[in-house]
């Protein structure tokens, strides 16, 4: 019993997130005057607006915690990581629209080819390390982002327009069932990110932070390196292929930018903004940047990549443990803050 | 026999490796396919090439990998441009950067100054954050109200495009000169020495606890005087200099881009060492961030400035000759009529591209080759290469090496640029492009290795280049009648899986050292 609250309590940041992420549509849906029912089937305006907006942010944070997983805890740079992403939403969105396969089956489908991906890039990892491995998984990536924009494929991906019009299945359709597909995409992500607390804290997870640490010395204490790292490597796949499939549920277009080189880099971002190696900064780092996008786009236009790009190396150089990463340094000071402040608040005995 | 082996081992596998592969490559192709073929593997060779070198250069001393180095190869390119096309906006452009550079490169003195300075911690910092801001935001106010000749991105007949598509038909267009409205020009020279230097007083002052103590000599005043000197001259002369620039020979002009591109490549090379590179040393994965950042803030300013749309850097007037005797049979016919092409083996063979821009290539390839074996500099660098530790050990000071070496290699690239440029064109997107050809062939060639730069280049220009040919020609496969054409996104696909394999088999690249 005691064993059981334990577990409530160290994951309560991500319950609480869970739970008010639930609600938010209806407190939407209240603000704007329209009734829980009314949010339920699919018909406030705004609340529906801004669950798309989850969504997107949802998806995101899965790919980020898959990198998080691969380059914050295991150190593994990989410059290839879209590629997983890039592959799952694709052969989701050709398996619906040009094989016509029932979708539990196209589930099945990405699930098994993120796990062949995953071992085809560690046939590789044995033999390079550091920046060699950086620069093979960029160029494995490269390779599938040139076949998916490359004009012969252009009946099953559509080349540089991207892949259009994939028969969403109706009872998670984007668009009549978009609640639906909301609380899909949130329960995904926190079971994601509960596995990989879990898988952090186990033994399995103390050997990748080891190899992330110094792997010539993990080698030295008789651990394979190797499989520890093939094992990271597709677990990242799978969750990066599951965000890749719901982006291609959930886009009207899958573009091949998913597939480039800056699709990584924007995973690199939302981790480096939310704190390297933190996991829970993965989430916290793709709802600041994804809503700073949204404002900022919506208010400047194109140019606010350049402001984007500042921000990036500001965080480099001046907050390089990302927000919750400063945040668990100052854990200390601000508990000393509040008590000191709920002391001056305390009637004196 | 063993020991000239042994000694000339990398000349000969580079030999080797290229015999091979031009035997492999150039069967079933006519000989005047074959020459061209081969002649433009060189040409993008030699620019993957300066890319490239500087690259390794970096990486090999600094254990930086320069990710910015496609966007500053853009950013040369673009200079040269500017440059070329339109020095009124270049002469503009030098005032304003000079006088900051000189109220900068004063903040040594202001160090002194700062030193004696006491106010205590919090103060100190609070008053330094303010004098900040007001140096910079004044300096940003003058700045905006400085007048320069510009182009109109949104104005079609104002448009870079329509700037260098006539100077390429040989009209350019003089558009009319900007003159000081806003603001008067004494107060804009004044005012952005003083607020330049206001800022770097306040820098110093933020550093003050950490500055080293340095004596001032009459160096530390004669570089600024300098810099307000030719920035002031650059003013007063200024529409005389436009004109007289507008007039010159365009060999000459071309010549004024380049240096101009190269040097403006080895000044951003140096700043961005010093001021954001530095404070990361001990932290190599977030250097390879900050450049991969800088890398994309570069595009987007590029993007925000020139613009979109592609556009060319016109030839200058000794590559484009054409009627009369051209294409030209024999170098004598070539040196009187400065033909755009040549006739090799019966093909036509385009001067610029695929014989002078190889040749500058050879160039920069021996004289960096010798600077590194031969001087003072170069040996420190490459002992700084395989152990940095102990060249520091040594009393050498390896923080101005590294600076040096992040310029040169900046530089190199910025060069690249601007000498591609007029073959290539120019996009906000060439950078890109061209990071990844010289990242594969750092990869084939050795990561760290200068002649492995020089050879993973030309081997990925050659198969490159091959692979456009086949796509064109096509090849007969055996046994069968079929022939196979290699549709373009293979050209880029087939080096990086040479790429993958090479790297697979030999961990270092082919002339790198073993880990």
């Amino acid at each position: 019993m005691k064993n059981n609250t334990n577990v409530f309590i160290k994951n309560r940041g991500i319950l609480i997130f869970f739970a008010v992420m639930l609600l938010a549509p209806f407190l939407i849906g209240l603000l704007e005057g329209s009734s829980p029912a009314v949010i339920l089937n699919n018909r406030g305006s705004m609340s529906k607006f801004l669950e798309g907006l989850g969504i997107e942010i949802f998806i995101l944070a899965m790919f980020a915690l898959s990198y998080d997983l691969l380059f914050g805890i295991t150190g593994l740079l990989s410059f290839g990581h879209s590629m997983f992403f890039a592959v799952a939403a694709y052969l989701t969105g050709i398996a619906l629209k040009t094989m016509h396969l029932p979708f539990w089956q196209v589930v099945l489908l990405v699930l098994l080819v993120a796990v062949i991906q995953a071992l085809l890039f560690s046939l590789v990892l044995p033999r390079v390390k550091g920046v060699t491995f950086t620069l093979v998984s960029l160029g494995l990536a490269s390779v599938f982002h040139i076949i998916v924009m490359s004009s012969d494929m252009i009946n099953l991906t559509g080349a540089d327009v991207g892949l259009q019009g994939v028969p969403v299945p109706a009872f998670i359709s984007p668009v009549s069932e978009r609640l639906r597909f909301y609380v899909i995409a949130l329960s995904l992500l926190v079971a994601t990110f509960l596995f990989y607390r879990r898988f952090v804290a186990s033994p399995t997870g103390r050997v990748c932070v080891a190899i992330r640490e110094n792997e010539g010395r993990a080698k030295m204490l008789g651990y394979n390196t190797t499989l520890f790292k093939i094992v990271v490597m597709v677990i990242s796949s799978l969750t990066a292929s599951i965000a890749g499939l719901l982006h291609a549920l959930y886009q009207p277009i899958i573009s091949p930018g998913v597939a480039d080189l800056g699709y990584t880099v924007m995973g690199l971002l939302i981790v480096l903004v939310g704190g390297v190696g933190t996991l829970s900064g993965a989430i916290v780092g793709a709802f600041a940047l994804r809503l700073l996008d949204f404002t900022l786009r919506r208010y400047i236009g194109e140019s606010a990549a350049i402001i984007t790009g500042a921000i990036y190396v500001i965080f480099v150089l001046f907050v390089p443990y990302g927000i919750i990463g400063t945040m668990n340094l100052r854990q200390f000071k601000t508990k000393q803050g509040w008590q000191r402040l709920l002391g001056l608040l305390k009637p004196k005995e | 026999m063993k020991t000239t082996l042994r000694k000339n081992s990398k000349a000969i596998i580079i030999l080797v490796v290229i015999a091979a592969f031009l035997f492999v490559a150039a069967r079933g192709m006519s000989g005047k396919d074959v020459i061209i073929t081969v002649l433009r593997g060189f040409s993008i060779g030699s620019v993957t090439f300066l890319v490239a070198a500087g690259f390794s250069l970096i990486f090999g001393l600094l254990d930086v990998l320069n990710l910015s180095q496609g966007t500053l190869y853009m950013i040369g390119a673009y200079v040269g441009w500017t440059v070329y096309v339109r020095p009124d906006t270049f002469v503009d452009v030098l005032t304003p950067i000079l006088l900051i550079l000189a109220g900068f490169s004063l903040s040594s003195l202001w160090e002194r100054f700062a030193k004696r300075i006491q106010l205590g911690a919090k103060p100190q910092k609070i008053a330094a954050w303010v004098m900040i801001l007001v140096g910079f935001g004044l300096l940003a106010l003058i700045l905006t109200r400085y007048p320069i000749a510009s182009w109109d991105l949104n104005n079609y007949s104002q448009s870079p495009i329509t700037y260098s598509y006539m100077a390429d038909q040989g009209m350019p267009i003089i558009p009319a000169e900007a003159v000081f409205q806003k603001i008067s020009p004494f107060v804009a020279v004044i005012g952005i020495l003083v607020t330049s230097s206001l800022s770097a007083f306040s820098i110093a002052l933020l550093n003050s606890g950490t500055a080293t103590t340095e004596t001032a000599n009459w160096r530390k005043y004669f570089v600024p005087g300098v810099l307000v000197l030719v920035g002031v001259l650059a003013l007063v002369f200024n529409a005389r200099i436009t004109s007289w620039m507008y007039g010159m020979n365009s060999n000459w002009l071309f010549v004024i881009a380049i240096l101009v591109s190269v040097i403006s490549g080895v000044g951003l090379g140096a700043l961005m060492e010093t001021t954001l590179i530095r404070p990361l040393y001990s932290r190599p994965i977030y250097q390879l961030m900050l450049t991969l950042g800088l890398g994309t803030i570069g595009v987007q300013i590029v993007q925000a400035v020139w613009g979109r749309p592609e556009f060319v850097l016109p030839k200058p007037a000794l590559f484009t000759g054409t009627g009369g005797v051209c294409p030209a049979t024999n170098l004598a016919d070539l040196f009187e009529n400065h033909c755009s092409t040549i006739l090799l083996l019966g093909g036509r063979v385009r001067v610029y591209d695929e014989i002078f821009i190889p040749i500058v290539g050879i160039i920069v390839l021996i004289v960096v080759w010798i600077l590194l074996k031969r001087s003072r500099i170069g040996m420190i660098i490459r002992a700084g290469v395989q152990d940095r530790q102990m060249v520091e050990a040594l009393g050498i000071n390896v923080r101005r090496v590294f600076t040096l070496v992040f310029a040169l290699g900046v530089g190199l690239a910025a060069f690249g640029g601007a000498l591609a440029a007029p073959s290539s064109g120019l996009t906000p997107m060439m950078g890109e492009k061209l990071l990844l050809s010289a990242l594969i062939a750092l990869a084939i060639g050795g990561l760290t290795s200068f002649p492995g730069a020089a050879l993973g280049s030309l081997l990925v220009g050659l198969i490159q280049q091959f692979m456009i040919k086949y796509g064109q020609i096509g090849i007969p496969l055996p046994f069968t009648d079929a022939v196979f054409k290699p549709s373009p996104p293979l050209v880029p696909a087939s080096t990086v899986l040479l790429m993958v394999i090479v790297l697979l088999i030999l961990p270092g690249g082919l002339l790198g050292t073993k880990e």
